[in-house]
């Protein structure tokens, strides 16, 4: 018997070293272990032995059985890694095949830009407003201190709807239509689309303005750079030097433009910026009096600053977009670049 | 406005460098939108003489000369005709480079060689045209530097002024701001009139019948002058600064005009009937001749220059053809005058007609300046065409322009400025430029007192004088602060935030968002083929369009992206999906300004997935775009819409397009673009176009949506699949499986329509899947198998549904 046990153990173990696949292996463990299997055979035998044998043939064979199922579990294991490593290696994919894409959408840059000033604005603080594209004379100029027949006029070449009706010339009008509307304080800012009659290499009939004013008791011109050196170095990046020089506008005074160093030869003289390092990027100022008359402010108790950006020529630094006319002609290769 | 460095120094003693003082007038108010350095790196051109000049053995048109450049002697070939043995010429030496990135070598010319160039003008940069080279004066040094032996190293600064600044409109204004920089005072030389004879008055006179436009006019009359051609010194100050000389009489107005900044203008003396000036409107609609020949209709409101007969000269604008100086004129009449800016604006933006005089008077010139423009510029005719200036002065100042004074507050000036400046501060600023402040009162330490001087009309209020004096003491040295105020909370508008909701929603749909000009050609309507009596065909005109494609006001956003769509397949960039969210403009009968009313419209066309291995090459179709439009609908909540195949557009496909509606609204129109209309825009194939109204999207839209809660118990599905008729909608089958379904029912689908083998003609297989799910248990086999077999029988019985 113990002859008997012993071979079995032997050949069990050949059996299952033998095996190389999980249907293998469980056939081993049937033939040996399984409930009419051999090693089963034998113990059920065991009633037979006399009482000295029995609990050493015993102890023998739950030690081959305890043997041969340690080995079928290490085989098992051995087996199934073998199986998983032949299966990954079969499901490999070349990985630098291109992946599979969804038409992919996107925003016009000038309406990104619009995003990004608002997002600026907003922090600080400033509600957002609209107002008409074709505006009334009264809105678009006079209220602003330019009455007809003002030089200031020739600033701005203007489309005419009628005699009181033009194209807004600019994003000013939503300054006169909100002061109308809110009593001090307020601060706004008003993106939106103006015209202006001319048309070359760097202008487009159409184009985007943003406004922004703030009107409330001791406002400095101090304020007013204050808050467009902020600005300005949030959308530029902070470092970059901002000048602010005399200027002329019929609706502030005293009005200033607003440079910053030239963000493409960092101001050491380029052809975007004519070789002077700096270039014009806001026009600004202190609310004139007579803007302040016209919507019924105070102006010995208030006072407040405005300025106004171009959004293409934002974009066009921001991006290095050298061509204006390329935001109005939609191809498609422009537009994914955003 | 063109000024130079050497023109300023005659006014102010300064030392700034040439880019300072650019910096500092940039920094003034006086933009430098341009500086030219004029001769800079041409000190190897030199003054040479010719010691002999032979014809070129082997060209006619060319000669050979030996030139004295002050340190030996040169052969060079030159091609002028108008130099000879013994003149002084400019040379530009071998390794000069000229203007223009011209390099002088050593070169050989027809076999003779040349040891540099001979100038003109032109070459260096003097003047805009010139016949043959420079002949030098004998006094210029031989070997010097030529721009040094004649004074014309330079730098020219050209300015942008604004409007507002018309006392810079001359070299005395920008010196002015110049001294007010320096702290040095500026130098206004007086010229020295000789008079000589009859009184002027004895001779002509003025009259001023519309003072209220021509507040002052003075003249001079010189006799004898001969016209002919400037001094070498007055025709390159003149093209220092960038004009060309005419003749002496004409250049002296201009040097005074570049110069004071006051126009003047020379009559022809003798030309004038009864040597008569009256100044006055015009009688009656009239046509004009202006010296530059072109006939001008004249109505009331236009002020003219008359003598005994009629008008000479368009007041403050241009002069006559029938008075002007010609090279025959002996006496001279000369204008000096100032008329009212708005009388000149009219007439000169109404007949479009600018000049340097009158951009001056319409922006308003110095009262104060009539006589001493008018005496210096009669000094210099004098000096530069002979004649004698005649004794007096007509000075007609029927309406002197009284001085005006602004009360100047030094806590106001702080208050905006955000400085901390005392009076002392701002009466030292305001006196830099030539503007007399005093207290108020002797001991008022708070107000002051200024006259502003005739040269600034644009000082009329007291934040004009606050702008001053931030401008003078430096917009650098404003400290930056941030404002203090109060907290206010201003929503943005609704309509703006939906507006950026909605362009999200299509960007996630894989749209590209575009931006097209408002206006369009009024032929786009035909191009789209709307209707004769479409309200869309009266949209708001541009009484000014730039061009005719650019005159109307879009009413429809659809022609301008169907023109995008065939200008992006023109590029070849195929598959797009673009949108553009903006307004239409509907003219309002009863109000003034017309309806701004946003719209989106959406194209499609090409592949639906992007090309590549991975994807089939499918094309878009119709429910593509539907299901966008449903996925946008859903985003705003807005329920039970009616898709409506029965009406449409005329420029979509009658039978693959449809209205959304709800209840009275329509919504929008969704569809393939007509293949007509697509042969209009030369685009060959299919187009999905969607054409949203964003208020009526709004006004449809739902409140938020309200959370179900979740069920924990599984989900059973059942498909049935069934024969119907072709002609019956889809929307009827919806409508029955909405109603027929019990509340076991979680939701349907449509899986499959088929048509073909095995379903017979005129009919189509339809496959749904029903879900079932309960919310508070796990649904029995037989209760699903009930409700399922209780919707396939209403099927059956009311569209007349056949199971398969």
């Amino acid at each position: 018997m113990r002859e008997k046990l012993v071979a079995m153990l032997d050949q069990g173990r050949k059996a299952l070293e033998a095996a190389d696949s999980a249907d293998a292996l469980q056939e081993v463990r049937v033939r040996f272990l399984g409930k009419k299997g051999e090693l089963t055979a034998i113990m059920k035998g065991m009633g037979k032995l006399s009482p000295e044998d029995r609990p050493v043939i015993g102890a023998l064979a739950n030690q081959v059985k305890s043997e041969l199922e340690d080995l079928f579990v290490e085989r098992s294991r051995h087996v199934g890694e073998l199986e998983m490593q032949k299966r990954l290696a079969e499901e490999r994919v070349d990985v630098t095949l291109p992946g599979r894409r969804l038409a992919s959408g996107s925003k016009h840059p000038v309406t990104l830009i619009i995003e990004e000033i608002t997002d600026i604005f907003s922090a600080l603080g400033f509600a957002v407003a609209e107002g008409p594209e074709i505006e009334q004379d009264f809105y678009n100029f006079e209220a602003l201190n330019m009455p007809k027949d003002h030089p200031a006029r020739d600033m701005q070449d203007t489309f005419y709807i009628n005699d009181d009706v033009v194209l807004r010339t600019h994003t000013s009008p939503v300054q006169i239509r909100t002061m109308l509307k809110h009593a001090p304080p307020v601060r706004v800012i008003a993106p939106g689309t103006v015209y202006r009659r001319d048309s070359d290499l760097t202008h487009t009939p159409m184009f985007h303005q943003v406004e922004g004013f703030l009107v409330d008791r001791n406002i400095t011109f101090g304020d007013l750079k204050g808050i467009l050196t902020t600005f300005l170095s949030q959308v530029f990046g902070k470092g970059l030097e901002v000048r602010f020089r005399p200027s002329f506008f019929p609706f502030t005074e005293p009005s200033a433009e607003v440079d910053i160093q030239c963000v493409m030869c960092k101001g050491q003289g380029c052809r975007v910026c004519k070789n002077s390092g700096w270039l014009e990027i806001l026009g600004s100022g202190m609310i004139d009096p007579e803007v302040f008359k016209a919507v019924g402010y105070d102006s010995d108790v208030y006072s407040g600053f405005a300025f106004g950006m171009g959004v293409e020529r934002i974009a066009m630094l921001k991006y290095g977009v050298h061509d204006l006319r390329l935001f109005f002609e939609n191809d498609v290769r422009f537009l994914r670049q955003f | 406005m063109i000024v130079t460095y050497n023109w300023l120094k005659e006014f102010v003693d300064f030392e700034m460098t040439p880019e300072e003082l650019g910096h500092r007038l940039t920094m003034a108010g006086l933009e430098v939108d341009n500086m030219e350095w004029i001769g800079a790196g041409l000190d190897s051109v030199v003054v040479a003489r010719l010691i002999s000049v032979d014809k070129h053995p082997n060209a006619d048109k060319l000669t050979v000369c030996q030139v004295d450049n002050g340190r030996e002697t040169v052969q060079v070939v030159c091609g002028a005709k108008n130099h000879k043995t013994g003149d002084k010429v400019a040379l530009a030496t071998v390794g000069t480079v000229l203007p223009g990135d011209f390099k002088i070598k050593k070169s050989k010319i027809r076999g003779m060689e040349s040891f540099g160039m001979l100038c003109s003008e032109k070459e260096l940069g003097l003047a805009e045209n010139s016949d043959g080279i420079m002949i030098l004066g004998e006094d210029c040094p031989l070997g010097g530097a030529v721009f040094d032996a004649l004074g014309l190293k330079d730098v020219r600064y050209e300015l942008g002024l604004t409007p507002n600044r018309p006392d810079c409109l001359s070299v005395l204004g920008v010196a002015r701001e110049v001294a007010a920089m320096v702290g040095r005072p500026l130098n206004i030389h007086q010229p020295n009139l000789i008079e000589k004879g009859d009184n002027v008055a004895e001779l002509a006179s003025v009259t001023i019948e519309a003072p209220e436009a021509c507040p002052r006019y003075a003249a001079r009359l010189i006799r004898g002058v001969k016209v002919g051609p400037s001094p070498e010194w007055l025709v390159r100050k003149l093209e220092s600064i960038g004009q060309r000389s005419v003749n002496n009489v004409v250049d002296v107005t201009n040097l005074i005009l570049m110069e004071l900044g006051h126009p003047l203008h020379a009559f022809d003396f003798q030309r004038l009937c009864e040597g008569r000036i009256v100044v006055k409107k015009v009688a009656g609609d009239e046509v004009f001749k202006t010296l530059d020949s072109a006939p001008r209709s004249l109505n009331k409101s236009d002020l003219v220059i008359c003598d005994g007969q009629g008008p000479v000269a368009l007041a403050g604008i241009m002069g006559g053809e029938n008075s002007e100086v010609v090279p025959e004129t002996v006496d001279i009449l000369l204008e000096s005058a100032y008329f009212d800016p708005l009388t000149i604006r009219r007439t000169s933006k109404r007949l479009n007609l600018r000049s340097e005089a009158s951009h001056r008077f319409e922006r308003g010139a110095d009262v104060a300046m009539v006589p001493l423009a008018l005496n210096k510029a009669a000094a210099l005719i004098e000096q530069v065409a002979g004649g004698a200036v005649c004794r007096g002065m007509i000075d007609a100042y029927p309406r002197p322009v009284a001085e005006r004074k602004i009360v100047i507050g030094i806590r106001r000036v702080n208050q905006i400025l955000g400085l901390d400046l005392k009076m002392e501060d701002v009466h030292a600023h305001l006196g830099s430029i030539g503007i007399e402040a005093h207290p108020a009162d002797e001991n008022d330490e708070e107000l002051l007192v200024a006259s502003i001087p005739s040269y600034r009309p644009d000082l009329e209020r007291e934040i004009d004088l606050i702008e001053e004096v931030a401008r003078l003491n430096g917009y650098d040295n404003i400290p930056v602060t941030m404002p203090a105020g109060r907290m206010i909370c201003h929503l943005p508008p609704r309509h703006l935030k939906e507006v950026t909701r909605l362009s999200n929603a299509a960007v996630a749909a894989g749209f590209r968002e575009i931006v097209n000009y408002s206006f369009v050609a009024p032929g786009v309507w035909d191009r789209i083929g709307l209707e004769a009596d479409d309200p869309r065909r009266q949209p708001v005109n541009i009484l000014n369009p730039l061009t005719e494609d650019q005159s109307v006001m879009r009413t429809s956003l659809v022609p301008s992206l169907l023109e995008t769509v065939a200008r992006n397949l023109a590029y070849q960039n195929q598959d797009l999906r673009l949108f553009e969210l903006r307004p239409v403009f509907l003219p309002q009968r009863e109000d003034v300004l017309p309806m701004e009313k946003w719209r989106l419209c959406a194209v499609m066309c090409g592949r639906r997935a992007p090309e590549g291995w991975g994807n089939n090459d499918e094309k878009v179709d119709f429910y593509d775009l539907k299901g966008i439009a449903e996925e946008i609908l859903e985003l705003f909540n807005v329920e039970k819409v009616v898709w409506d195949g029965s009406v449409g557009e005329p420029f979509l496909h009658p039978g693959k397009s449809c209205t959304l509606k709800k209840k009275q609204g329509v919504l929008g129109t969704l569809g393939e673009v007509h293949p007509r209309v697509l042969g209009n825009y030369e685009i060959d194939q299919p187009v999905y176009l969607l054409d949203l109204d964003f208020d009526q999207l709004l006004e449809a839209a739902g409140g938020p949506y309200a959370f179900k809660s979740l069920s924990r118990f599984p989900q059973v599905s059942r498909d049935s699949a069934f024969l119907i008729d072709e002609d019956v909608p889809f929307s009827d089958v919806h409508e029955v499986l909405n109603k027929s379904c019990g509340k076991l029912v979680e939701d349907f689908i449509l899986f499959d329509v088929y048509r073909g083998k095995g379903v017979p003609e005129g009919k189509k297989s339809l496959a749904i899947r029903v879900r079932y799910r309960s919310d508070d248990r796990t649904l029995k086999d037989e209760e699903i198998q009930k409700a399922h077999d209780k919707i396939v029988k209403t099927l059956v019985s009311r569209l007349g549904a056949e199971i398969r």
